[in-house]
Formats: structure tokens, C-alpha cells, sequence
């Protein structure tokens, strides 16, 4: 089987880390790549729709500002509202703005011709995170005070005292490491993989294509896979925008309350 | 609630990877210092249960009633 794949053409080589940096498109700055021009484009791709979305606002929606609403209803309610509680309100539109913003680049991967989801750039989940991280350590200083705020996130009630010298850095490593790095590296992880996987089965069945006839009726099914893979991608790249979005929200929630 | 599971979740893999990090972080310095090679081991399985206990005592244990 291996002779036959080689006979023709040379070998298979399987798509890499390196097919998710491209070169400019016009110019040498590194803002004329792809990711760049993506997150540029689904900027101006969300203002417009919510601009439209909400210009004409009725009270029988359009289709148009039906959609609009039922994903600000979506992340009001079941991430703002249900996670955060009272003050959830004045959180919403950082929520919102994070929620369709990673919605969107994620989407772009399974969009014909984009093809690419940026957040599989690790840069671009790390610069939402740093925002997240600041918020939610702002709003829980400024509520509590440094002190307080520190106390209670390494002395939690119910422990008895000797055990605070284990804990204490664990829970403190937790709040200012561990925290922002997995909300980073999940939503770059499961892009990065999932657009790994696209490209390999895409790839792998153009290069059966090519091969002997044999070969060529595998490619279909390497095709269909592939075809099969980006509606599960498509359902990773919704849910990984909504855990992101969850767990800022529950690291918020996490710093306005009151432990004691 | 959906919400809730899943932020107790991540909560629970984050602590997991803090109590293996910090207490195993430790026991990698131990080694370094002491010159010994099974520290950092020890270390790690400390942190493990460690971040269990922490678990345990947030998500399990029933928590006083709060004043």
C-alpha cells in the first residue's frame, strides 16, 4: 500500500504549526496577515450587524433585530444574570462585546474562503484574557480593598489554621496564574487543534486525489470527513465563545462576592 | 444549573493544576537544592492531594451557615 501512495508523487506532508502563519498580503507589516485582516473585518462585520440589527428597533422585531436580541438576551440572561447575580447589569456589555467578538473570529474558521479561526493565534486569546484578568481583579479591589481582597482568596472559612501554610499558595496561584493561562490556552487549544484537524483531512484528500485509483475512492471519505469534522468544529468553535465568556463571567461574579 | 456545572468544573481543573504546579514546583526546588531526584515526585502528589482537599472543602464539605 505505502509503495503505491509513493509511486506517483512524493511523500505526504502533513499540515504543521506552520500553516497557521501566513505572509503579508501586500506590504511587509505583519497587520497585512490573515489573522490581523480577520479580527480587523469581524470588527467592523459585528458593529454593522448590531448597528442594523438594533437601528430600527420595533416592538414586533424584525428577523434581523430578532437575531440581534436573542444573542444580547442570550448573554444578558443565562451568562450576565444567572452568574452574577445583582450588579450583573453594568457587566453585560463587556460580556457582550467578549462573547461575539471570540464568536465571530471562531466562526471564521468554517467560513468559506476565511477558513481560518484566529484564535488559534495564540496572541489574540492571550490580549481578551489580559483584559479579563484586569477586570475582574479591578472589580474585586476596588469592592474589597487589597487586603481584604487577598485574605479572602487564600483563607477560606472551614479549615483549620495549620492547613492555611498548604493552601494558601495553591488558592493564591490559582487567582493570578493558573486562571487567565487555562482561559487563554482552552480557547487557543481547542481552535488550534480543530483547525489541525480540517486541514489534515483536507489535505490528506488531496493528496489521495492525486494518487493511484485505488487510493483516489479513499479521498472521498477523507473529504467527508472533512465535511463532516467542520459542523463538529462549528459546535466547538459556539461552545468554546460561551465557556470563554462563562468563566469571565464566574471569575467576576467570584470577586464580587462576599465570602464571609 | 448548566451554568454553574460548568464553571465548577474548570474551577476544579484549575485548582488541580495550581496544587500540581506550586507544590510540585517546590519539590522540583528541593530536589535541585538537596540533590535528591524524587522530591519533585512527592512534591506533585502532595499537591494533588492538597488541591483535593481544597475541592473537597469547597464543593463538598457542607459549608457553615454564613453570619
Amino acid at each position: 500500500m505505502s509503495h503505491l501512495l509513493h509511486m506517483a508523487q512524493p511523500a505526504f506532508v502533513p499540515p504543521s504549526s506552520s500553516d497557521f502563519f501566513f505572509n503579508p498580503a501586500f506590504g511587509s507589516s505583519f497587520l497585512a496577515t490573515k489573522p490581523v485582516m480577520l479580527v480587523m473585518f469581524s470588527v467592523i462585520l459585528i458593529a454593522a450587524f448590531f448597528t442594523v440589527s438594533a437601528r430600527k428597533a420595533a416592538v414586533v422585531p424584525s428577523r434581523l433585530q430578532f437575531a440581534g436580541e436573542m444573542v444580547y438576551g442570550f448573554v444578558r440572561n443565562s451568562i450576565g444574570k444567572d452568574v452574577i447575580g445583582e450588579e450583573y447589569q453594568r457587566f453585560v456589555p463587556f460580556l457582550f462585546a467578549i462573547f461575539t467578538f471570540v464568536l465571530t473570529n471562531n466562526l471564521f474558521g468554517v467560513v468559506p474562503f476565511m477558513q481560518f479561526p484566529t484564535m488559534s493565534h495564540i496572541g489574540f486569546p492571550v490580549s481578551i484574557t489580559i483584559f479579563v484578568y484586569l477586570v475582574y481583579h479591578y472589580v474585586a479591589i476596588k469592592k474589597k480593598g487589597l487586603g481584604r481582597y487577598l485574605k479572602e482568596m487564600c483563607f477560606m472559612p472551614g479549615v483549620p489554621k495549620a492547613v492555611y501554610v498548604i493552601l494558601a499558595p495553591v488558592e493564591f496561584l490559582t487567582y493570578f496564574a493558573v486562571r487567565p493561562l487555562t482561559l487563554a490556552m482552552r480557547l487557543f487549544g481547542n481552535m488550534f487543534a480543530g483547525h489541525l484537524l480540517l486541514l489534515l483531512f483536507t489535505l490528506g484528500g488531496e493528496y489521495m486525489l492525486k494518487s493511484a485509483l485505488f487510493v483516489k475512492f479513499f479521498a472521498i471519505l477523507s473529504f467527508g470527513m472533512a465535511i463532516g469534522l467542520s459542523f463538529f468544529e462549528m459546535g466547538i468553535q459556539c461552545l468554546q465563545a460561551y465557556i470563554f465568556t462563562l468563566l469571565a463571567a464566574l471569575y467576576i461574579a467570584g470577586a464580587l462576592a462576599d465570602e464571609h | 444549573m448548566a451554568t454553574t456545572d460548568d464553571g465548577a468544573f474548570w474551577t476544579i481543573i484549575a485548582y488541580l493544576i495550581s496544587g500540581l504546579g506550586f507544590w510540585g514546583g517546590v519539590g522540583y526546588l528541593a530536589d535541585r537544592y538537596l540533590k535528591t531526584n524524587f522530591l519533585t515526585v512527592v512534591g506533585m502528589g502532595f499537591g494533588m492531594v492538597t488541591a483535593l482537599y481544597l475541592i473537597w472543602v469547597k464543593f463538598i464539605k457542607e459549608t457553615p451557615p454564613t453570619k
